[in-house]
């Protein structure tokens, strides 16, 4: 609709107005620091990444096993009985091939967040993460993936301890 | 029932930046005030005619009747003590060893805040007079810093 507008009112503006001097202005930077409280379910996920395990929480209730971990079960609502570690591999859910960062600039190969859900987990409880070392091309729902590490002395209990899944094939028994 | 606890290890919090950058623009009442800062090393007011109000800084419309504004006036760099408070901490939190006195200096019907220099805390007064003193013509940058500060007018 805009796109048949020619003239927006208003003063239009271009970078090149800022350059010349052409128009007065301001620059400023907010400081906008937070500090984001892990609580105790997200605490231990995150120190278990730096063990370089991916944990869960379990409801022996719901027999439910849910990553990340939770202190509450979504289902019942009584507490969680116990973190579980789990598997990291999984199997890809959904993805998306994005050739845009997050900040907006355009990027030739694509980088691939995916929906990945965790081995050990109940069906469909899974992360978000990205995918690497795979052709865009190649990527389907339902590829088994396995994580990829940081090395242990470079983790320092993040989600970005894991760099990326990769694809990965089970061993035949 | 046993609520699962906090591992010791676990990190307390996650700490963060968020990247918030602007450019602010100055409209064009803005422009114009400050262009005349900038360039002639003037404070502009506008009138009202039919308010009988004397905008400082200058608006575009009048903020009573809606009216636009046509007839800008210098206003000079003369104005008083409205009021004013003793700053002790600097806008990141950390203490200043020197306090710095912000004022709302009264010009016309309205007024800008700013510094004032020259003087110690204890001597301002609500209803001194006050004037501008302005940076040198070439390190005007057009924004509200083109002025140091208000000081006391020796008498």
């Amino acid at each position: 609709m805009t796109a048949k507008i020619k003239e927006f009112p208003g003063t239009a503006l271009s970078e090149k107005d800022f350059e010349t001097g052409k128009i007065l202005f301001v620059n400023d930077q907010m400081k906008a620091e937070y500090a984001w409280d892990t609580g105790t379910a997200i605490g231990e996920y995150l120190a278990g990444l730096k063990r370089g395990v991916i944990l869960g929480a379990r409801c022996l209730h719901c027999r439910k096993t849910v990553v990340p971990p939770r202190l509450v079960c979504e289902w019942c609502f009584r507490p969680m009985q116990e973190f579980v570690p789990l598997q990291d591999t999984g199997r890809v859910n959904t993805f998306s091939l994005c050739y845009v960062t997050w900040d907006v600039r355009r990027i030739q190969e694509p980088e691939i967040p995916a929906v990945i859900e965790i081995d050990g987990a109940s069906p469909l409880h899974g992360i978000m993460h990205k995918l690497g070392e795979v052709d865009p091309k190649k990527v389907s729902i339902g590829m088994t993936v396995k994580a990829v590490w940081k090395p242990a002395e470079d983790r320092q209990g993040a989600i970005t301890d894991i760099l990326h899944f990769k694809p990965w094939k089970e061993a035949k028994q | 029932m046993t609520w699962l606890e906090r591992e010791r290890n676990a990190p307390a919090a996650w700490p963060g930046v968020l990247p918030v950058r602007n450019r602010y623009t100055f409209g064009i009442a803005g422009e114009r005030f400050f262009r005349a800062l900038k360039d002639k090393g003037q404070i502009l007011g506008s009138r009202c005619p039919r308010c009988e109000v004397l905008y400082v800084p200058a608006r575009a419309f009048c903020e009573r009747c809606l009216r636009g504004l046509e007839d800008w006036v210098d206003v000079g760099t003369r104005g008083e003590v409205h009021t004013f408070t003793v700053l002790h901490a600097n806008p990141d939190g950390t203490f200043r060893e020197t306090p710095e006195v912000i004022a709302l200096v009264r010009l016309g019907d309205g007024g800008l805040v700013h510094r004032l220099g020259d003087v110690a805390p204890e001597d301002v007064t609500i209803g001194m007079t006050v004037e501008a003193v302005l940076r040198p013509p070439t390190e005007r940058q057009g924004s509200i810093q083109d002025i140091v500060h208000f000081r006391p007018v020796k008498a």
